[in-house]
């Protein structure tokens, strides 16, 4: 393998493992696919991850040419397909013997599908809320209340979003009006109504990087883990003084 | 908790007929200006009004009028996180409150329906002041669908979002507090809810999966679940 190869094949790998990374696998299946791919591709692969950056060295198994390349991490919405697309490629890549070229113009392909739809995202963000106000035992009354304040929240989040507001204030602006508009509920006298305004921010709760920190942190990627978990736990404090802004505005004596 | 709702409606209406009426005055100078002559400083004219109208129904309304119901300054904030869309509306020019398409007829109609609020509550045996008025909360919001509806070219969303929630709140005091008038705003804000969304899907023009098709049909759907479920509460 020539010295350009391995450079070409550093640079796609790089690119594969910043784009993994930044939709929000844990870091272990991003390794473990890395060097996957690495292997098929004729290379060994060693990656060091971080919150922001990975830097990875790309070897040749019979030359001992090594290249590195150090790379920021893309913060893009997390997404479950990108998650099994990428992991499938790498599979592919292994057992059909795929050239570089082709696991390129595959993986191309696969991050140039088109997003979901936020039309659609909204409406199911709200069901998914209202659905929680159920579980939890709130009536339909509650529930109700739920969708259109979650509606509100979450348009406001990606209005927000889309102006590259910082993410921890999308977060507070997002519980504050989510979970003041369920509190109106609170005029009506339904006996649900601590529900519906509970279960209005519930859209905010980072799972993913929570349990992407605890994976990371249990396969001993502990750095990545802690940082992971941090950045969840200061969301879940930027939510927590979106809704207590409203506790203290409507219902002092909850908090 | 009916009879007090009642009287701060009585108490209100006693005390600021006057300026309802302005207000109506005001609304229909408006709503022609922009249907005949829609002009820029027709527009932020437009857009002021539902900032002072919003913000009268929370103070004036809630904070002096209502201020004996539990919770009234819950709903004042609402008010004002309304006025506050409208604001962001008029210094970002986020909606254009121009005509477009059929459903600007539609509009037409939700515009008037703010008028039959008196009438209905005449009709059920009430007598001034103690009967529904257009200045009243559902009213003004069931008047600012309209204009959304009728001028939606490019609408505040915002503001519908707001008045989707407002209608889920009105249409549950059609039982709790016996005034059938917001009826209304419920019947209205449903259907618009399919017609704003499908539209903003036609200016996204198939770029996001799943297929506008199927958005639709999933906002159909949720439109029928909500009037099942206002039925069914």
């Amino acid at each position: 393998m020539t010295r350009e190869q391995i450079a070409e094949t550093a640079d796609f790998i790089a690119r594969y493992l910043s784009y993994m990374l930044g939709a929000g696998v844990h870091t272990s299946r991003v390794v473990r696919n890395s060097k996957r791919l690495g292997n098929a591709l004729g290379v060994d692969v060693a990656i060091h991850t971080s919150q922001k950056t990975a830097m990875l060295t790309v070897s040749d198994k019979d030359s001992n040419v090594l290249n590195t390349r150090v790379v920021d991490i893309p913060s893009f919405p997390i997404s479950f397909e990108w998650n099994a697309d990428l992991s499938a490629l790498s599979w592919a890549a292994h057992d059909r013997k795929m050239t570089l070229e082709e696991v390129r113009r595959e993986f191309d392909t696969l991050v140039s599908k088109p997003g979901m739809n936020p039309v659609f995202v909204l409406f199911m963000v709200s069901l998914a809320n209202a659905s929680f106000c159920r579980l939890f035992g709130g009536d339909i009354w509650a529930m109700l209340v739920t969708f259109t304040a979650t509606m509100i929240g979450f348009f406001t989040r990606q209005h927000l979003t889309k102006k590259k507001v910082n993410h921890y204030i999308v977060f507070i602006v997002s519980a504050f009006v989510a979970s003041i508009c369920a509190s109106t509920s609170l005029s009506l006298g339904i006996p649900t109504a601590e529900i519906a305004l509970a279960t209005s921010v519930l859209y905010l709760v980072p799972g993913v990087p929570l349990i992407n920190g605890l994976i990371d942190i249990t396969d001993g990627h502990i750095q990545t883990g802690i940082s992971r978990i941090v950045n969840a736990f200061m969301l879940i404090v930027c939510i927590a003084i979106g809704l207590s802004i409203t506790l203290i505005l409507v219902k002092n004596s909850l908090l | 908790m009916k009879e007090i709702f009642w009287n701060t409606i009585a108490s209100y209406n006693a005390a600021t007929w006057p300026w309802q009426l302005a207000f109506i005055a005001a609304a229909a100078v408006l709503t022609l200006l922009l249907w005949f002559r829609p002009r820029r400083w027709v527009r932020i004219a437009a857009k002021l009004y539902m900032v002072i109208i919003s913000l009268w129904i929370a103070f004036v309304y809630y904070l002096k009028f209502a201020s004996a119901r539990e919770h009234s300054e819950v709903l004042a904030i609402f008010w004002c996180m309304m006025a506050l869309a409208w604001i962001y509306d008029l210094v970002t020019n986020f909606s254009s409150f121009s005509r477009s398409g059929k459903a600007s007829y539609w509009g037409l109609i939700v515009l008037v329906l703010p008028l039959a609020y008196p009438f209905i509550s005449i009709s059920r045996g009430f007598v001034f002041p103690g009967i529904t008025m257009p200045v009243l909360p559902s009213a003004v919001a069931l008047y600012m669908l309209g204009m959304l509806m009728t001028f939606n070219e490019k609408i505040n969303f915002f503001a519908y979002i707001f008045i989707l929630h407002w209608s889920i709140i009105a249409i549950s005091k059609i039982t709790l507090f016996d005034i059938p008038e917001d009826i209304l705003l419920a019947v209205s804000s449903i259907p618009a809810m399919v017609i704003f969304f499908t539209r903003s899907l036609k200016s996204m023009s198939g770029k996001f999966k799943p297929s506008d098709k199927t958005v639709t049909v999933l906002i159909s759907a949720v439109a029928v679940l909500l009037a099942g479920s206002l039925l069914a509460g």
